[in-house]
């Protein structure tokens, strides 16, 4: 290591820890207390102290290692080549492994109510990844207010079953009806945006349905939410302790114990089904015609039209497709809350919902899922950290795309091989 | 005039104050490969961008042969020039889809029959039968133009990590698997060396003599123009300065005049 490397990585590091020191000086160092009903400013010296001397140190660390790094680039890639190789060759069998283990995973016996609660929100989140992706990743449209269709599933679910009473089973599929509507209603109009502009118009689409929601009283209630969706039954079987007179309920039709988890693993397993049903569905239709013109659209739309690929109809199965899933997605979370209200679909959720698809590798199933743990998880651990876990969710984010600037999982495997001919 | 499979009557092209194309006027046979020169600028691309709906003719007509029946192309937007009158063409800067492989780029060409196969995806999502026998078809098509071109070995790679000269190739055979009446090719020996030139224009005649496909060529290789051409159309800032055999052109003093200049 020469002397003038050295000098540069101090230098570095330590205008490293003065800009450090102006961003966190007054954000954590001046801290106001209440005294007396009196705000007191209460300076916090020494935490800033540690934070800029961790800043410093740390770029000082990263420099050198970097440049260690350079030496050794061929190695340090050749790791991560072999797990997209691992991941790429034993992908069947991992998919395989991951499915059997999320079937029995209610029955470990560290599966609580805390764990499977945690598991049904990751279960939505890489169905709702899924769904994403045809639109992200396959055609790639990219659609900022993706949470719009998990706002119209869940709404119109509530709204059929609550004043029609019709079962769960006919709720949903006409939940991804109405949704699939609504995504071929959004498509209309942006069939000619492109990049950033589509992700503008698809951001306020998003904004849209939520202010719809909030303020269309008569129809959703507006703030107060829609309260007292029915909970789903067992095919007719209620999960009830105390059932009314004459209706057979879950525990008593098999002769089992009431338990509160009976309904907590029936969800489970029903997002399970869900969510593997648009993962096979998505797999099926990448290689069928229409799943490959959406490829192809993302690669390159002039070249498409000139094959005679109609981009319009296209564009707009994708984004029906797409928001179909969500909608799905979105009766299931309404069944699973019994209420819902329009602060559920906030930006935040299309965000969290893009940044999986975005992270696991644009089109890649797996990736998705290994996102979702990673991201989805990391907040879920450091949720007694209160407001950390955002900076953690950060955190897993720049770390991804430090080391894997594609994403997780950034190979794509050809629709269909010659070699299988031969 | 039976005989022609491509029209052209007064074709005008205007963007703001320019005149792109000005009436310009010709026809191409059937069976034949049709050359379009000219220096730079001089309304070649314009002149197929029109023809494949990519623009809007200012006034003008433009009439293909099609089964013995005459179909007005500007009544065809975008891809329907492709999809229903069945004009297929290649870019300047090639157009592949590079992160899908070679057999893929191929299948896509295929898009409408297979679609109409895969009971617009309802039949392939239960594995139909008779979609499973139209994809296989498909492959088949496939193979046979990559055989032509000597790339079925490389038919699983990726299409954008191909040489530069088979993709050239790539995205005319690509092209033919519509179906084409009129296949439109813009330069496509750009960038190419003498021997995948020779290849190309080998290419070109085989498509020409076994399929029937009347051919326009926008080119400025004049190895290929002058080696292949059965007609040439001379273009200068959008007007037709000459029109004739590939020997006649070469010797006409209009356009030696627009490509060299006058001698004082």
């Amino acid at each position: 290591m020469n002397k003038n490397f050295f000098q540069s990585s101090i230098k570095d590091s330590l205008f490293t820890g003065i800009v450090a020191l102006a961003l966190f000086g007054p954000i954590v160092g001046l801290r106001t207390v209440a005294v007396n009903e009196a705000l007191v400013v209460q300076p916090k010296w020494l935490v800033v102290g540690l934070i800029v001397l961790v800043c410093t140190v740390g770029r000082f660390l990263i420099n050198i290692y970097t440049f260690k790094k350079e030496q050794r680039r061929g190695e340090a890639s050749s790791i991560g080549k072999s797990i997209t190789n691992f991941l790429d060759t034993k992908g069947a069998q991992i998919a395989l492994g991951a499915v059997i283990f999320s079937v029995i995973f209610p029955f470990m016996p560290f599966a609580d109510r805390y764990w499977m609660d945690i598991a049904i929100m990751m279960m939505t989140y890489i169905m709702l990844g899924w769904g994403l992706n045809i639109v992200i990743g396959l055609a790639g449209l990219l659609d900022l207010g993706y949470v719009a269709f998990y706002a119209v599933g869940a709404y119109s679910y509530a709204l059929f079953a609550i004043h029609f009473g019709w079962s769960f089973w006919i709720c949903l599929p006409l939940a991804g009806l109405f949704a699939g509507l609504f995504g071929i209603l959004l498509g209309f109009p942006v069939l000619r945006l492109r990049g950033d502009y589509l992700a503008i118009v698809t951001l306020a689409f998003g904004e849209m349905i939520r202010i719809l929601l909030l303020n269309w009283y008569d129809l959703t209630k507006g703030p107060d939410g829609l309260t007292g969706i029915p909970r789903p039954s067992f095919f007719g079987l209620p999960f009830k302790r105390y059932p009314d007179e004459g209706v057979e309920t879950f525990h008593t039709f098999f002769g089992l114990e009431y338990s509160p988890m009976q309904r907590i693993i029936f969800l489970y397993y029903l997002i399970l089904i869900l969510a593997l049903i648009t993962n096979f569905f998505t797999i099926k239709i990448r290689k069928l015609p229409v799943g490959r013109a959406w490829e192809a659209l993302r690669e390159d739309e002039i070249a498409c039209k000139s094959l005679g690929v109609n981009p319009r109809n296209t564009k707009l199965t994708a984004f029906a497709v797409g928001a179909m899933f969500g909608g799905f997605a979105g009766s299931f979370f309404a069944t699973r809350q019994a209420f819902i209200s329009p602060e559920s679909f906030t930006f935040i959720e299309s965000a969290i919902i893009v940044a999986i698809v975005v992270l696991g590798g644009m089109g890649s199933q797996t990736g998705v899922v290994l996102s979702t743990i990673f991201l989805i998880g990391l907040i879920e651990v450091f949720r007694d950290f209160e407001s950390y876990r955002m900076v953690a969710f950060g955190g897993a984010m720049v770390l991804i795309m430090v080391f894997r600037p594609k994403g997780i999982l950034a190979t794509r495997k050809p629709t269909i091989t010659m070699r299988k001919e031969k | 005039m039976r005989d022609n499979l491509l029209d052209v009557e007064n074709l005008s092209m205007r963007f703001g104050g320019l005149l792109a194309i000005d009436d310009l006027s010709f026809s191409a046979k059937k069976d034949n490969i049709t050359s379009i020169i000219g220096p730079n600028g001089a309304g070649k691309t314009t002149v197929f961008n029109c023809l494949t709906g990519f623009y809007k003719a200012t006034s003008g007509s433009m009439f293909l042969n099609k089964d013995n029946k005459k179909l007005d192309l500007k009544k065809f937007s975008d891809f329907k020039v492709a999809q229903k009158a069945g004009v297929a063409r290649t870019f300047q800067n090639i157009r592949l889809f590079p992160q899908m492989s070679v057999l893929e780029n191929m299948m896509v060409a295929q898009h409408n029959k297979l679609m109409i196969a895969s009971g617009f995806s309802i039949l392939g999502l239960v594995n139909a039968p008779s979609f499973l026998k139209k994809e296989k078809e498909a492959i088949e098509i496939s193979k046979y133009w990559l055989d032509i071109i000597n790339l079925t070995n490389r038919a699983d790679d990726n299409a954008g990590d191909l040489p530069y000269g088979d993709q050239r190739k790539l995205e005319i055979v690509r092209a033919m698997c519509i179906n084409p009446q009129l296949l439109c090719l813009d330069e496509p020996a750009a960038g190419l060396n003498a021997k995948e030139s020779a290849e190309l224009n080998k290419l070109l005649l085989f498509i020409k003599n076994e399929k029937k496909t009347g051919i326009l060529l926008i080119e400025h290789d004049m190895s290929v123009v002058m080696g292949i051409s059965d007609h040439v159309v001379v273009l200068n800032y959008g007007k037709k300065i000459f029109e004739g055999t590939a020997k006649e052109t070469k010797n006409s003093p209009e356009v030696i005049e627009a490509y060299l200049g006058t001698e004082d």
